[in-house]
Parts: C-alpha cells; structure tokens; sequence
C-alpha cells in the first residue's frame, strides 16, 4: 500500500521532472520552444495526478495554475525568465489572465447554479417539488421508478448530480427495506437514481462541469447559448431516460406489486420561501430566452446571487458550504487549456502529426470512445479539462472536419460521452452513493452503465447527425 | 487516507474485548483503541491529538475506578479541540442522576445497556463516524466502506 502510494507520486511528479530536463529536440515538434516544454511537463503532471489521484483532483487544478503563474507567466520566478530574448523561448503568458480563470465567466455560470441550487435546498423546493411531481405516477413499481428518474434527471439539470442523488436516495432507500431480500428490483432502483443524474447532467449548461468546459471552446461562430444547449440536449435526455428505465425494469423485474413513497412536508410560504420560488422561475427564465433581453447566460447567473445574498436567504454560513472544489477544478482545467493554446503548443502539437490524412469520422469516433473510456475510471470533470483544449486544437486545424459539423459537433460529442461515464462505482460521486447503499453491485452497475454509456454514444452521433441535417452544425 | 481512531474505555478487559471485537469490522478504515481506565483515555487523547489524528468516537463505560464514564465523556465535550468527535455511553448501572449529566453536559449521542445487541452498536458506530468525517470536514468518499449510507445521503443532500 504505502509502496504503491510512493510510485504514484513518483510517477505524478518525476515524469514532468524528467520532461523538464529532455532537450528541446527530443519532442520532435519543429520549432518548439522552451514555454512549450514547460507547458508540455504540466499538461503531463496534470494528466497523471487526474488519472493516478494522488493529490485530491481539485488540488491538481490549483497547482496548474500555481505552477502556471510561477513557471510560464510575466510575473515568475527570476530563473525562468532568463533566456526570454532568445528566439526558442517562446511567448510568455499573462499573469492576469492565468489569474482570471478563477472568475471566468463560466465559473460565475456555475456559482449562480450553485446558489440557485443551495437556496432550493435550504428551503426545500427540491424536495417539495419532487414529493408532487411523483405523485401522477401512482405506486406501481415500474412506474414509481420512471417517476423518479424524470425527478432525478430534471433535478440534475440544475443541481449537482451528486446533491441530486443523495436527495433521491435519501428518499428511495428506506422504501427498499419493504422488498423481499432476494428481489432483484432493488437493484433497478438503486441503479436507476445515478444514471438519471449523470444523464440529466447533460441538459443545461449548468448540469455538470464538463459542459460548461466545453462552453470555454464553443465561442465565436460555435457559441451555444443556454436555451438553445437545453433545444437539443433536453430530447437526448429524455430518450436516453426513456431507454435506461426500459432497460433497467427489463434486467431487474420486481415482484413487488405496489410501493408507496413517503414524502413527509409542505411548500413554504414564508417570503424569504416565495422569494426563493420567484428567484428560481425567473432566473431559469432568463436564461431560456438566449439575448433578446440583452443579458447572457453569465450575466443572468449572478442575479440569484445578488438576490439571495441582499435577502439573506444565503448567509455568510451558507457560503461556506459553495463547492469551491468543483469550481476550481474547472478553473485549473481552463487555466491549463490557455497555457497549451497561448503558448501555441495546441496546434504546433497537433499539425506535427499528419491528422489531416485520418478520416474526420474516424477522429469524431475515437476520441468520443477515448473520452468515454477515460470517464469511466476517473473524474467527468478531469476528463474533460484534459481532452477538450486538445479537441478543440485538432478541430481547428482540420479543415476536412467542417463536412461533419466541425468543431461543434466533435466537441458535443466528447461532452456528452464524458457524462456517459458511469460503469462504476468510480465513476462518478453518484455511482459511489448508490454503490453504498448496498442494493446492488458492481456487477450490476458494470452491466447498466458500459451498455448505456455504448448507448448514449451512439445516440449521441444520431444527434449530431440529425442536427447536421437540419444545418444547426 | 488517514484513518479515523475509535476508543473504547472499560475497566473490565473481558467488556473491553467484546466491544472491540462487535465493532472489529470498522478497522479497516479506523484505528480501534481499547483503555481501561477514564484517565489512561484522557492520556491517549492528549498524545493522539498532538499527532493530529481525527478521534472519532470514544465509547465508554460508566462505572469504574477513580473517574468515573460521565465525567469523563463531560470533559471531553467541554474540550474545544473534540468538538466533533462522537460520545456513546456503554453502560449497565448509570443513576438517574448520571444519566441526566451524560445527556445535558456530556451531550452524549447515544445510551447502551449492557448487554447490547451486537449489530445496532455497529450501525450506531456507522453512524456516529459518518455524522463525525462530515463535521471534521473529511471526504466521504474515502471513508464509504464505514459509513452508514442513508446519513450520508442526507448529509450530501443538505449541501445542496
């Protein structure tokens, strides 16, 4: 154990080292310079501590940025800086801007959502909410369970998948005590509350991080705006739910014939209470109309923390409690993808290997498996920061790509194949949740989640392709 | 992952035994530590505070020798530095009196008599270690396999 522990930081951190100290000519890229080679060891420490862990995943995130502003910026140390006048050194970033991707507006999206997401919890919407919206499904099994994976996916959409989980499960698990000990049913629904959250992640911008990285590259002509995402992510979602609950009832009937749901509570209506619906509606609102009122998606997040912060519906307490993780493990992820693109290090990487002679479908296919690949066994949020600043490079500089949608399409589909991820209990936090829970095993979970994940890939090439067809790529 | 420490006081060795023994599954992600008197546990929390480990749980009888369980559990609430850490009282002859003490001072989280059933000391522990790694601010992630899971999922959705 403590062995293994060594080599993993020995791995993590020597391989960069060692990086470092290779001579310029070793990487075989014409024209590389020093700032690129520096660039290349932190790409490479960040890549093993996301996938070795380590340190926690959003520690990775603070020391690229760390490392950035010390090692590659106009503010560094002294000894990096030395040699800046030779031709080889290469472009020296901007302190401010490695800095400003703690507040990028991207990361104020996610803080919006995240005070949206607190202040519903504080005051029970959440809960409330989905106490009536079960309801209309009545107490058959079958039923019950498509009930809450509709709960659950629209829940995710604009909370975390993870606080979404354990809210459902919290309701569901001690219903499962009323099934008989040998009926596989309890599996389906320990099953069925994870993969309606990471699938209804994909919805909205703010569903899950990966998302939202892909939101950082999808500028300029490529823009999404947040109604237009939900326009063709919301019908994914739901044909995938759709399939998932098939699939889930199919493998794991109940012999149960009636289960009853106990949601004990009432909707608040106190006006801090009323204030949190009002907030909640308009916001989502805003952000369903795109511009035509001037605002975008940015601007409109922070409005529910102004809101909530002037009402003090989120107090100083509650701000403690912000998943400052999350949002700067997406920081890092934006941080290391300036660096590799100021630097040039992006595209001189990528036209140094001939990709313009693979066929486009074949680029889209691979790296949409490699990125489901890699979502199964470490975080959707690591995977996406480390493949979306590379696939964003390589969409550019193929110019073959445009026929199949260029760089909207095969930056969709690595985002939705990074929330597609959920074979195991690594997977993702709501894998590890319901895994807990004890009603069903990895073998299960293996099952459900490499044959939705196979799934929702395929799905996902249908969507684009239907949205090439329709000329919205 | 560092592991979580559980302490069981008891001056009867054969208790002490028993109780280590039905709590024996948790060791894989917690230290169990066994002392027979109040002070000698008092003594070890000193030491394995100033090598800042996370004390969970300490689990202790009432009657023994010199200071006695309640007294015990009442000072280590009052202590800052244990503020999180979890208190059961264990015990077969507590009065009245002392019962009041241990809910009211020691803010106890749980009662036992002896003899206690096996499997609902285990949950409690469970319980008490997941309500614990939240408030030290650990992640429960490392410490699923020893956690009970519909506090978990209460504790996670409570975050929003």
């Amino acid at each position: 154990m403590k062995l293994k522990e060594a080599l993993r930081y020995l791995l993590a951190f020597g391989l960069p080292i060692v990086i470092l100290c290779l001579p310029l000519s070793a990487f075989g890229i014409e024209g590389m310079t020093i700032q690129e080679q520096r660039v290349v060891a932190i790409f490479v420490m960040a890549a093993l501590c996301w996938v070795l862990e380590p340190i926690p995943i959003y520690a990775t995130s603070v020391l690229v940025i760390v490392l950035e502003l010390l090692v590659l910026s106009d503010k560094a140390l002294i000894f990096f800086k030395s040699g800046v006048e030779q031709p080889d050194f290469g472009v020296v970033l901007n302190y401010k801007d490695i800095m400003a991707t703690f507040a990028s507006p991207i990361i104020m999206l996610f803080l919006g959502g995240f005070f949206l997401a607190m202040a519903a919890t504080k005051y029970r919407l959440d809960v409330n909410l989905a106490r009536v919206l079960l309801k209309p499904f009545g107490h058959k099994p079958a039923n019950v369970m498509l009930g809450l994976m509709v709960i659950t996916a629209i829940f995710s959409m604009f909370m975390s998948n993870t606080a979404t989980t354990a809210m459902m499960l919290a309701i569901l698990v001690p219903v499962l005590s009323i099934f008989s000990p040998g009926d596989r049913g309890k599996a389906a629904f320990a099953l069925a509350i994870p993969v309606a959250a990471n699938i209804g992640g994909i919805g909205t911008p703010i569903g899950t991080p990966p998302n939202a990285i892909a939101l950082k590259y999808l500028t300029g002509d490529n823009y999404i705006g947040f109604g237009e995402w939900m326009s063709f992510a919301v019908p994914f979602v739901v044909v995938m739910l759709l399939i998932a609950w098939f699939l889930l009832k199919t493998l794991f009937p109940s012999q149960q014939d009636k289960m009853e749901l106990a949601i004990k509570g009432k909707f608040l209506k106190t006006p801090k209470a009323i204030v949190v619906y009002v907030t909640f509606a308009v916001t989502i609102l805003l952000w369903l109309m795109g511009s035509s009122h001037g605002m975008n998606s940015y601007t409109v997040a922070l409005i529910p923390v102004a809101v909530f912060s002037v009402t003090k519906i989120i107090g100083k307490d509650d701000l403690k409690n912000i998943s400052w993780d999350v949002l700067w493990l997406v920081s890092g992820g934006f941080a290391l993808g300036l660096a590799l693109d100021k630097t040039g290090l992006a595209s001189h990487a990528v036209s140094a290997i001939p990709f313009a002679e693979f066929s486009p479908l074949l680029v889209i296919f691979a790296v949409t498996l490699l990125c489901l690949l890699m979502a199964n066994f470490m975080s959707h949020t690591a995977t996406a920061n480390l493949l979306m600043p590379i696939v964003a490079a390589l969409a550019v500089s193929m110019d073959s790509l445009a026929g199949f949608g260029g760089t909207k399409a095969i930056l969709l589909c690595v985002t939705f194949a990074a929330s597609l991820g959920m074979s195991l209990p690594i997977s993702t936090p709501p894998n590890a949740l319901a895994h807990a829970a004890g009603h069903t095993t990895t073998g299960d979970m293996a099952k459900v989640g490499a044959a939705l994940g196979a799934i929702g890939v395929a799905l996902t090439f249908v969507m684009v392709y239907l949205m090439r067809v329709v000329g919205y790529v | 992952m560092e592991k979580l420490t559980i302490i069981c006081v008891d001056d009867q060795p054969e208790v002490l035994n028993a109780v280590a023994r039905d709590i024996g599954s948790l060791s894989s992600h917690c230290d169990i530590e066994e002392c027979q008197s109040a002070q000698e546990c008092l003594d070890l929390l000193e030491e394995l505070d100033a090598e800042g480990k996370p004390i969970a749980l300490v689990i202790s009888d009432h009657v023994m020798p010199e200071k006695n369980g309640v007294q015990m559990l009442t000072e280590i609430a009052s202590d800052g530095r244990f503020k999180t850490t979890r208190l059961f009282l264990l015990t077969g002859l507590a009065t009245h009196q002392d019962t009041i003490q241990a809910i009211n001072q020691a803010g106890i989280d749980q009662y036992f008599e002896k003899a206690w059933d096996p499997d609902e000391l285990l949950a409690e522990c469970k319980r008490a270690l997941t309500r614990f790694v939240f408030a030290a601010g650990l992640d429960y992630l490392d410490y699923q396999p020893v956690l009970d899971a519909e506090k978990t999922f209460e504790l996670v959705a409570g975050r929003g």
